[in-house]
């Protein structure tokens, strides 16, 4: 194969495969949280309703799309192209596997959080092109919402980098081969929480969806959308959350580590992230909605300072481990 | 034409595309949607000068979050008001007069020195540098900066607290 192929097939083939989890990462939420429910699930498409996710993505591409008169055209339609760019661009830096990934980059970390950060636009692109009010509320709940909850993600996930000493992800992942980073003692566990938290709050979802607030915002800022411009937000919002799942895992669980051969790697790499996916799914399918002003104290009040304090115990750990060995 | 340069003149033509958009589009929230668009390119321009760092936290920092707090403000004022804001752009012919002289300024300053052509490329890492020279070279004003932001922070209370 020619050196020059690489870098169009690698991420080719990265981006399929993530549209594949995504889409099945969909009917997992749906059993997980009919499973919650004493409910069964989608049954009927297929053997246990496996079919489904396809089903889905029919319909939705089949469907009318309807833009609204008073909507501001050119947002509007290009508001679901740039939600999703950065929800995929996420995972340039993800390696599956030692050597295994599209762009290994010395600050991957800080690649993957600055990216992710830029959701919001197009987030809000949806939310003011639609001309809709209860959009247009959702959009404000966002940005609020994002400019709380960023720096909690981003300092919940500097713990593992100070630990490790690089923001090259593939450098954290193998500083966990003896100690996986949520078995550090206290402060693996503290970062670990404060990051799930983090994460569910980052990704809107309930217990902090006061952005979609379905009894009073309808759903949101995709309200107005439908057909595929709806199936390309959907899309873009499960890829930035299976996005966290796997950063959490890399983070925290120790990536690829596992038993078996190393070719398994990939396959624990894709367990972990899954299970801190039902972790999310878990905490979203058991607490009710909070009101907006406490998101919003939860957040400053507690989260960010917990997380600074949690940061700078690190830092105290890290130096005085260093000078003890040196 | 070398890839470097090819992709310096496509993010240039983004650049200046975008940033004059910014000035001259009527509406404001289209304008707050070009000033991402540029600033988005200028991180593509430090991605080309192999600064990773600089560009991810200018992804970070402008595109992310000073975009989302100039959105808030528009969306907030308009509230206050109670009225569609549109740019007016009064004084365009005297904002064109002193960019051009600006710019004409700038390449002449630039021509004057010799231009190398090659550039070599970075060794080791940067990132690692950077913290290394902002806490022990640069220690004095780094800290200065946090100062004039923590002042910052206390004028926007101040002028935000409740009148009573």
């Amino acid at each position: 194969m020619p050196e020059w192929l690489l870098p169009v097939i690698a991420p080719f083939v990265v981006l399929n495969a993530i549209i594949g989890i995504v889409t099945y990462v969909t009917l997992l939420e749906r059993k997980f949280a009919a499973r919650m429910q004493s409910r069964i699930g989608p049954y009927r498409v297929g053997p246990h309703g496996l079919l489904q996710p396809i089903a889905d993505a029919i319909k939705l591409m089949m469907k009318e799309d309807i833009v609204p008169t008073a909507a501001d055209r050119p947002v509007y339609n290009l508001a679901p192209i740039v939600f999703l760019a950065p929800c995929m661009f996420i995972f340039a830096t993800i390696p599956f596997a030692p050597g295994l990934g599209v762009a290994d980059l010395n600050i991957g970390i800080l690649f993957f959080l600055a990216i992710s950060a830029m959701e919001i636009v197009g987030l809000f692109m949806a939310g003011w092109g639609s001309n809709n009010k209860y959009a247009l509320l959702s959009a404000m709940r966002a940005v609020n919402q994002v400019i709380s909850y960023d720096l909690p993600f981003i300092f919940s996930a500097l713990t593992p980098v100070l630990l490790a000493g690089s923001l090259r992800l593939s450098d954290i992942a193998m500083a966990q081969e003896g100690l996986w980073f949520v078995f550090y003692p206290v402060l693996g566990q503290l970062a670990f929480v404060l990051f799930i938290v983090s994460t569910v709050a980052a990704e809107n979802r309930a217990p902090f969806d006061i952005l979609e607030a379905e009894s009073e915002l309808v759903a949101g800022f995709r309200v107005e959308y439908s057909g595929m411009k709806f199936a390309l937000i959907q899309l873009g919002e499960y890829a930035h959350i299976l996005g966290a799942s796997f950063l959490g895992a890399l983070l925290f669980l120790g990536a690829w580590s596992g038993p078996g051969p190393e070719w398994l790697g990939p396959v624990w790499f894709l367990i972990k992230a899954m299970c801190v996916f039902l972790l999310v799914t878990w905490v979203r399918w058991s607490f009710v909605r909070i009101r907006v002003d406490q998101i919003l104290a939860l957040s400053w009040k507690a989260l960010l300072p917990m997380t600074l304090l949690l940061l700078l115990a690190t830092a105290f750990v890290v130096v005085w481990r260093h000078s003890g060995v040196a | 034409m070398t890839g470097e340069a090819l992709g310096f003149y496509c993010l240039s033509a983004v650049l200046v595309g975008s940033a004059l958009a910014v000035v001259l589009t009527k509406n404001l929230f289209h304008a707050v949607l070009w000033l991402a668009l540029a600033l988005t390119g200028t991180a593509g321009i430090f991605l080309l000068l192999d600064a990773e760092f600089l560009a991810a936290v200018q992804l970070l920092l402008y595109a992310g979050g000073i975009v989302t707090v100039v959105v808030f403000a528009i969306v907030v004022t308009e509230r206050l008001v109670g009225e569609r804001i549109s740019q007016t752009s009064r004084h365009i012919a005297s904002g064109a007069a002193v960019s051009i002289v600006l710019a004409g300024l700038v390449v002449k300053a630039i021509m004057a020195g010799p231009l190398t052509s090659i550039r070599t490329p970075m060794t080791g890492d940067v990132t690692a540098l950077i913290g290394e020279t902002v806490l022990t070279r640069f220690v004095l004003p780094f800290e200065l900066l946090a100062l004039v932001m923590l002042a910052g922070l206390m004028g926007a209370i101040y002028f935000a607290r409740p009148e009573d």
